[in-house]
């Protein structure tokens, strides 16, 4: 039973991982915390089903289309919604985006009412056995896009020359802006880079969940737990922070009781919190006030 | 003088105002009343203080719980009412004390956590809290007249919002007040004046736990059922929302921005998603272009309106 | 004795050594000034003495009380108070609602005395609020009470900064660089307020870039470098010293 809540508990924290990758991101360039990073999640996911219902799309087009449409949210998003208040302190910044979160649930509640729709699976594969565990094609899925996916943005934040552009950025705005770097045009492409990785996230995740308007909100308190325990702003410590609440989150459910797998995040969060603030990875003394 | 008379013409309105209205429209005040209270509460640690702490709306589920536990357990709404508002200081004491380790974005999160797991209480706890069926709160009763309308109730609640209101103006505009303000503005130099800072925000918290406190005990009184979901984040954006768009740092501000935002969701309750689209536009248009609130706004106009540190 | 004494003190950070060996007192009434080139230690100096950083060895006595790990408001309470390099008004309060946040010891009435507008607690208040116009009247910004600090010119920010430290019984005053960006008349201003401590017996330390001011008003002047303390004595004395001018000039 333990490999297979491990098991489970991977697949679960790969998609923690990678919501918890896309907010530090958005964290780390621009010093904003997302709380509207969960409705990039569930938008993806809204897109690809609408370009399938209403379009007629196939899903290796509409999949793909969607992450792009994701990339023009998210730059629209800073535009309009973040950078006119970009000199507000962090607090206005922080409820600005939690109001977008309601804005974009409001919308989708409008479309859909109460209805939960269902998404067809990225591959029909029925589960098969490894001795004693049972993987189905979508844990299997999950694990190797997040494995793709995070190694593709260390490469890129590491190698390429934009990924090094980003790190000045982050780390001083105006030195940056000296140097001929455009900020702007760059906050508007790491939020889009952060809602294109959202999106892929839903529409991963779509097929089990499920569509509806409050999907991402309810995932997004275990992005929150994954970053706090890898210690803020840390990328390596979000994505460390997913896997291992994925993990943590199972085992508790499976020894101790199903009741305590809802509010875990909360109680990592409590106790990372006081014990030590900075997680796992983070620098002491981040302070973002 | 035109302040004395003012404030007995709105005394006057403010005592005949039942007779203006019918039991649905006060109903919709008394819920004004008391989420201005509780914003009142909100603000102190929010506004006055300035830490980014989201407890409140923890303290406005242990007040409303601790009212209907103690009342189901025999008490009436009069010998629960204080009890309720001293668990909320007690709560605002626990959230205070770790508070002085965390700053900023730390402190919020840990908060908003606390919050979801005193719900995740009222869920589990259901011996006492009746889980998520929810916890009924009898109607209160002066001797044997039993408080049922409306009106009766506004001014029940008029009574004790006015009474806390005038508690905490009385700490605002003292020493207390401006060791807050102190504090917020320029923590190393309030010490530099003596005041010590961990306890002025620790009494902060504790303040704002029992304001809010009360606050909850009435709500669970007003709408007489109270259930874990009534506490949970959608809770803490709307008391957040009256504390922003009325004005941080303005006790007429809460009321004002409570005013607001409680008659909007109540008129539009029949469309899904609807109610969450006005909000969210509202509190973007505040964010955006008034941070300071309505009280901000009017107080550049009018200082007059200005709320002092200090009894003139 | 001294009203304060500095007895060696040393502060390092990090493995640097900021402040080494640093000794020199103050007596009631004085007005001292400690100078140096940028970078030389003179805010470490101000910061360790007044209980905002900690000092690896030596000690620090006030009236004769060490009060080095003393936590800052516990040192207020004592009769030593401090402003501000980046100026420490409270912004958003009016000049009125600062000066009476001076006034802590004052308005230290009981919780509950405030909490119900009791008679002894709002006597105390009114106390403190005559007291407050009192110094705003000695200090010459009357006009400015009602005035939002933060739409003041920081000249007269500075003033009221000073007012606020001043409003409890200071024995002592350390002003952190109270001159920076102050115009010629508020320069003069100052030190007329300073002349004015100075004759009620109130001591005052200063730390100051602008050599001017310190010439004119001290009654000695310490110089540090590099941490060490490089000559201590009166202004005339300090002018021509050949290990500050070496300091000062050598350092181009």
């Amino acid at each position: 039973m333990l490999l297979q809540l491990t098991l489970s508990g991977i697949a679960q924290g790969s998609i923690y991982a990678l919501l918890a990758l896309g907010m530090t991101v958005v964290f780390r360039a621009t010093g904003v915390i997302n709380f509207a990073h969960g409705e990039f999640f569930m938008l993806g996911a809204f897109v690809v089903y609408v370009l399938i219902q209403y379009v007629g799309a196939p899903f290796f087009l509409a999949a793909p289309l969607a992450v792009v449409a994701m990339f023009f949210i998210g730059r629209g998003v800073e535009r309009f919604f973040i950078r006119p208040i970009a000199l507000s302190p962090h607090i206005i910044l922080a409820m600005m985006t939690v109001a977008l979160s309601y804005l974009f649930r409001g919308i989708a509640r409008l479309f859909w009412g109460r209805e939960v729709l269902p998404m067809p699976p990225v591959f029909s594969l029925p589960p098969f056995e490894v001795g004693d565990l049972i993987v189905t094609a979508q844990d299997i899925l999950m694990a190797t896009m997040t494995l793709a996916l995070v190694l593709a943005f260390f490469l890129f934040f590491k190698l390429t020359r934009f990924g090094r552009v980003a790190q000045a950025a982050s780390a001083s705005p105006r030195g940056a802006a000296l140097v001929g770097i455009d900020v702007d045009a760059f906050s508007g492409n790491m939020w889009g880079m952060a809602a294109a990785l959202g999106g892929v996230t839903g529409i991963l995740v779509a097929p089990v969940t499920l569509l509806y308007p409050d999907m991402g909100a309810q995932t997004l308190i275990r992005a929150f737990a994954a970053m706090t325990l890898g210690g803020f702003g840390n990328l390596g410590g979000a994505v460390v922070g997913g896997l291992l609440l994925g993990v943590m989150e199972q085992w508790a459910g499976g020894y101790l009781s199903t009741a305590l797998i809802d509010i875990f995040s909360y109680l990592v969060i409590v106790v990372v919190l006081i014990t030590r603030p900075q997680g796992l990875f983070g620098s002491p003394d981040v302070t973002r006030v | 003088m035109p302040k004395r008379l003012a404030v007995l013409v709105l005394a006057i309105a403010l005592a005949a105002l039942p007779l203006a209205t019918n039991d649905y429209v006060q109903y919709v005040l008394n819920l004004i009343l008391v989420y201005g209270l509780a914003a009142v509460g909100f603000n102190l640690v929010l506004g006055y203080l300035g830490q980014l702490a989201f407890a409140n709306t923890a303290f406005f589920g242990i007040g409303a719980y601790a009212l209907g536990i103690l009342m189901e357990a025999g008490l009436s709404f009069w010998a629960a009412l204080l009890p309720a508002g001293l668990a909320g200081a007690l709560a605002g004491l626990v959230v205070g004390l770790p508070a002085l380790r965390l700053k900023g974005y730390y402190l919020a999160i840990v908060t908003l956590a606390f919050g979801e797991l005193m719900r995740w209480g009222y869920i589990h706890m259901d011996a006492y809290t009746h889980g998520s069926s929810g916890l009924g709160v009898a109607a209160p009763s002066l001797g044997s007249l039993p408080l049922d309308s409306q009106a009766q109730r506004y001014y029940l609640i008029l009574a004790v919002a006015a009474l806390v209101v005038w508690g905490v103006f009385n700490l605002l505009r003292s020493r207390i007040g401006r060791a807050w303000v102190a504090i917020r503005e320029n923590e190393s130099a309030a010490a530099s004046l003596g005041y010590w800072p961990a306890r002025y925000k620790v009494a902060a918290f504790v303040a704002s736990g029992f304001v809010t406190g009360i606050a909850g005990a009435l709500f669970a009184m007003l709408i007489g059922r109270i259930a874990p979901d009534s506490f949970g984040l959608n809770q803490l954006l709307l008391q957040f929302a009256v504390v922003m768009i009325g004005g941080m740092s303005s006790i007429w501000g809460s009321i004002l921005g409570a005013a607001l935002l409680t008659a909007t969701p109540e008129l539009l309750r029949n469309f899904p998603g609807a109610e969450e689209i006005i909000f969210s536009l509202m509190l973007m248009a505040v964010l955006r272009f008034m941070p300071r609130g309505l009280a901000g706004v009017l107080a550049v106009r009018l200082p007059m309106l200005r709320e002092r540190l200090y009894r003139s | 004795m001294a009203l304060l004494e500095l007895d060696r003190v040393s502060v390092s950070f990090a493995g640097l050594n900021a402040l080494t060996d640093v000794s020199f007192g103050l007596e009631a009434g004085q007005i001292r000034a400690v100078i140096g080139p940028n970078g030389a230690g003179k805010s470490t100096l101000f910061n360790a003495v007044t209980g905002y950083i900690p000092v690896r060895a030596g000690a620090v006595r006030f009236a004769g009380q060490n009060v080095l790990g003393m936590p800052p408001h516990r040192i207020s309470a004592l009769g030593m108070r401090r402003t501000f390099q980046n100026g420490g008004a409270f912004s958003s309060m009016t000049v009125l609602e600062n000066v009476l946040a001076g006034l802590s010891l004052q308005t230290a009435s009981s919780v509950t005395g405030l909490l119900f507008g009791l008679p002894g607690a709002r006597a105390a208040e009114r106390r403190a609020l005559d007291r407050a116009h009192e110094l705003l009247g000695l200090m010459d910004i009357t006009d400015l009470a009602d005035r939002k600090t933060a739409d003041l010119s920081s000249g007269q920010q500075r003033i009221v900064e000073i007012t606020r430290a001043l409003a409890a019984k200071a024995d002592l005053l350390l002003l952190d660089e109270p001159a920076v960006g102050l115009t010629a008349s508020e320069r003069d201003h100052l030190v007329r307020v300073l002349r004015g401590l100075a004759a009620d017996g109130i001591a005052v330390l200063l730390v100051e870039h602008t050599i001017d001011l310190v010439m004119s008003v001290s009654d000695r002047i310490a110089v540090l470098n590099y941490g060490q303390l490089i000559a201590d004595g009166k202004p005339e004395d300090i002018r021509s010293h050949p290990a500050v001018l070496e300091a000062y000039l050598g350092k181009h």
